[in-house]
């Protein structure tokens, strides 16, 4: 029989982080029409991101719960990135996509962390 | 332990599979990646850095950052360079920390590109990575098994080398396995 591992959380989590930094990033290397609807389809992702944060975030040891509130704030700030990208046109535009691919870059950093730790203590617990 | 690495290889198409074995580390939770990149050395000695962004002007500008990144991960001279910074700001006052810190960072620069030479030869490629091991025995390993060569260093000490003021940390380094349309044929 084949076991398949089932991926935790947090590497669950990091995976869509990851995938939002990848939208985001391929997103900002089209023309402007184009960015605006990937940033409305971005702001969904946003949003479904934080909400599962939010419910693991309390599973967490203190070193990871801090690193994944820190991601839920740099989430936030992305969403509210991404809101005004939508409104906006020329430099206030671009300047908005920006901050969105560094604000999701900085989550998916956090979230990457929390990680860490998780593992770091597992390997500690199991003594390997 | 929370350490930046530099894998150097002979050849790009080598960069690439040592990349992925970094990220299938990463899968077996052996190690935790938290971002990497793929920095190539031309025949002229420019660096380039492989981004989405298509404009190679850009990514060899990119590349000027990077290269001060390889050279503080060398070794020795630049742990001694972050030291000195330290002493030379903590005893300057007023506009001249200023002038003193922009003397130094030029100067710094270029010793960096120096040293850099040393590691990334015309022609070869590496790959940077952030990372968190409990171990340095996985990445050695399996670098050496593909012909790469591994330069380390923990996060904290390059945090304090002056040559790392130039490396623009969320621009460089991808936060998960990107591989450029070009590589990923197999």
């Amino acid at each position: 029989m084949t076991m398949t591992k089932t991926p935790d959380p947090l590497s669950k989590a990091r995976a869509a982080a990851q995938e939002l930094h990848a939208a985001l990033s391929d997103a900002a290397t089209k023309q402007g029409g184009a960015v605006k609807a990937d940033l409305e389809a971005v702001q969904q992702k946003t949003r479904a991101l934080m909400d599962s944060l939010k419910t693991s975030v309390n599973a967490q040891q203190e070193a990871a719960r801090k690193h994944l509130k820190e991601a839920i704030a740099k989430l936030d700030t992305a969403q509210k990135h991404a809101m005004e990208g939508a409104k906006s046109f020329g430099q206030a535009f671009e300047a908005s996509v920006r901050k969105t691919v560094a604000d999701a870059r900085a989550s998916a950093q956090h979230i990457s962390e929390a990680l860490a730790e998780e593992r770091s203590a597992n390997a500690r617990k199991t003594g390997k | 332990m929370r350490n930046f690495i530099a894998v150097v290889f002979d050849d790009t198409s080598k960069a690439y599979r040592g990349l992925h074995e970094l990220w299938q580390l990463d899968n077996e939770s052996q190690i935790t990646v938290h971002g990497t990149a793929v920095v190539h050395r031309t025949d002229w000695g420019q660096y380039q850095v492989d981004t989405k962004e298509t404009n190679p002007a850009l990514a060899t500008a990119v590349g000027v950052g990077i290269g001060a990144l390889i050279g503080a991960l060398a070794g020795p001279a630049g742990a001694a360079i972050g030291a000195a910074k330290g002493a030379g700001i903590g005893a300057a006052t007023g506009g001249a920390v200023g002038v003193g810190t922009d003397l130094f960072r030029a100067d710094t620069r270029d010793q960096a590109n120096v040293e850099t030479a040393r590691v990334l030869g015309p022609g070869q490629s590496a790959v940077i990575a952030d990372i968190s091991e409990d171990s340095t025995t996985p990445i050695d390993a399996r670098m050496r098994s593909l012909g790469g060569t591994v330069y380390r260093r923990s996060r904290s000490g390059l945090h304090d080398d002056a040559w790392y003021a130039d490396f623009d940390y969320p621009y460089y380094l991808y936060p998960y396995e990107y591989i450029p349309p070009a590589y990923s044929q197999p």
